[in-house]
């Protein structure tokens, strides 16, 4: 987004409220999504909810045609619509609402950084494991990705995505990474969001920052996505502190105010934490 | 340890050990770990054992190229720069080399080797001038076009060359960045307290070449240069680390520390390289001339020589 749109984006929304018929548009749960993108939607869903802003949860199996960057998810709110965690957390500020106001410099300088540190190693390690793994790739994101696609739309459009990311990891020093040294570098990160939790409920002790709706996204659709083997399961499950992070935030913004139907029959459908 | 690993990477210019980031990141970490390391400051990435630079030379596990390999070797060799951190400062280490990666190098890369300006005054300029004779023709529109590609491929779809509103996007994201760090900076030395650490050398090694180069349209600089204790930091490792090789040229110095292989390689070089762009001139001159008619060459018997030596002498007066 640029910064005239956002400058515009900023002074509209401070005027309007959040309205009642907000819409988060995202694959088929069931069906289509794969692993990097359900992570993605879980991190903005949950942030919304740690926001408690209410919003209806829409699966339209083109929803990556309709997002204006090309990303899943994307929130449509009056007569905006916005892609993506990192800009629809600064919409939501325009709002008014904000989980990370309470933090000084230093802690949000902090909070940048370690969002960076999972879209870069571990939302890069799911786009490798799902376009670059074959045998992932011929078992699921294969069919999943054409799901919505007839012959040969369904071959060529998985061609497509497949050729983009090898060249993006080609172009990140991916390219020539064995899968084993990428479940060590999803181990790493962990170590690292590990040790920096520690004991605390949160990443920033007791109040939810966007850090934590990010990290519980992908650490969640990790530990609850069945792959071709468990090994990226296990490295996460090693960490006993961040399971029960994924659990806490589960546990209270997902179950007991049940105020969005989808939000609660995704989880039931998907097997719950150990 | 026999002999001490070989590290191949670009020369220094602009009063910096290395203009290359990523050479700059492996260069500092040896100094901050003490690793004894031969350094070979070369122009031309052909020299490099892998095609490309830099590149270390390991005794066991052949040939690394990636920085981030490097230094992971330099560590297992007990050059280890991050000894004295704790398992959280480890962790921050990381997030924070996440954080520049994502939002200050592309733009980095954007403003050596994409804004038209920048590129074809400074950084092309500065390349073709270093790299030896027929290879710089080429090797510094190649990396133009990998640069191009590469900052395509990390922003995603969304990036259009010659737009505004993305262009000015990836600088937010790089401002902010800087910020971010000189934040966490606050008037600490180092990122970690007294004694620098691997993020330190990534940092220094992203935030030098923009506090350095003199880019003809430096937005980078201007943010930077309104950030001291960021400047203060670059320019104390500077002077704490590479007091040498820093101001009196980098030509002087690595050459006794890199031992006799750039001195003897570098003079037949440009002698060689001189004499074939004499050659090849004058090889296009001539054929020039034979081709336009200007001088022509004929097989004559002794008889008649002389006849035509006349015949070309009327030639000549015809074109005149």
């Amino acid at each position: 987004m640029s910064l005239v749109t956002d400058a515009f984006v900023s002074q509209i929304a401070a005027v309007e409220p959040w309205p009642e018929n907000a819409a988060l548009y995202q694959p088929l749960k069931s069906e289509q999504v794969l692993l990097s993108d359900n992570a993605s939607c879980l991190a903005v869903q949950a942030f919304l909810k740690m926001c408690n802003l209410p919003v209806q949860v829409v699966c339209r199996a083109n929803a990556e045609y309709m997002s204006p960057s090309g990303k899943v998810p994307f929130i449509h709110v009056g007569n905006q619509v916005i892609s993506e965690l990192g800009p629809i957390v600064q919409f939501v500020k325009a709002k008014g609402h904000s989980l990370s106001d309470g933090l000084d410099e230093v802690q949000r300088a902090e909070m940048k950084a370690y969002m960076e540190l999972v879209n870069n190693m571990l939302l890069t390690a799911e786009l490798y494991i799902q376009w670059c793994d074959e045998a992932t790739l011929e078992e699921i994101t294969q069919p999943r990705y054409s799901f919505p696609y007839s012959w040969p739309l369904n071959y060529f459009l998985v061609f497509q995505r497949k050729w983009e990311i090898k060249r993006k990891m080609k172009a990140i020093g991916w390219a020539t990474k064995t899968l084993e040294q990428v479940f060590e570098d999803v181990d790493q990160c962990c170590q690292a969001l590990s040790q920096r939790l520690g004991t605390q409920p949160y990443f920033f002790n007791k109040q939810p920052t966007e850090l934590d709706a990010l990290v519980f996204g992908h650490l969640f659709t990790i530990l609850t996505t069945q792959l071709t083997n468990d090994e990226l399961q296990e490295k996460v499950k090693n960490y006993s502190n961040l399971i029960a992070f994924c659990r806490r935030i589960e546990q209270h913004y997902f179950e007991d105010h049940d105020s969005s139907i989808s939000s609660s029959t995704k989880l039931s459908k998907g097997p719950t934490l150990p | 340890m026999a002999a001490p690993m070989e590290l191949y990477c670009w020369k220094g210019d602009w009063g910096l050990p290395s203009v290359d980031p990523d050479c700059l990141t492996v260069l500092t970490y040896a100094k901050f770990s003490g690793a004894p390391l031969k350094v070979h400051k070369v122009t031309n990435p052909w020299r490099s054992p892998s095609g490309r630079l830099p590149a270390l030379k390991t005794h066991d596990d052949g040939v690394l190229f990636q920085p981030s390999k490097i230094i992971t070797h330099l560590r297992k060799q007990k050059y280890n720069a991050d000894y004295d951190l704790s398992a959280k400062q480890g962790a921050d280490t990381l997030a924070f080399i996440s954080l520049l990666e994502e939002k200050l190098l592309p733009a980095l890369i954007h403003s050596f080797w994409v804004e038209g300006k920048n590129y074809v005054e400074h950084t092309r300029r500065w390349y073709a001038e270093s790299i030896p004779f027929p290879l710089n023709f080429f090797l510094p529109n190649q990396m133009h076009k990998r640069n191009l590609e590469r900052l395509q491929l990390i922003r995603g779809d969304s990036w259009r060359e010659e737009d505004e509103d993305t262009e000015r996007q990836l600088y937010t994201d790089a401002q902010e960045c800087m910020s971010l760090l000189s934040q966490r900076l606050a008037k600490h030395k180092f990122f970690f307290g007294d004694s620098p650490a691997s993020l330190d050398a990534y940092v220094f090694s992203h935030l030098a070449p923009i506090l350095s180069a003199k880019l003809p349209n430096n937005k980078l600089q201007q943010h930077l240069s309104s950030l001291p204790n960021l400047c203060q930091y670059c320019r104390a490792i500077l002077t704490i680390y590479f007091a040498w090789e820093g101001d009196s040229g980098p030509r002087i110095t690595p050459k006794p520390q890199s031992g006799e292989t750039p001195d003897t390689e570098e003079e037949p070089h440009k002698r060689r390289n001189q004499v074939l762009s004499v050659l090849v001139g004058l090889l296009a001159m001539v054929g020039y001339a034979v081709l336009s008619g200007i001088v022509s060459i004929q097989r004559v018997g002794p008889d008649h020589a002389l006849e035509q030596g006349i015949a070309m002498e009327d030639n000549e007066e015809e074109e005149e």
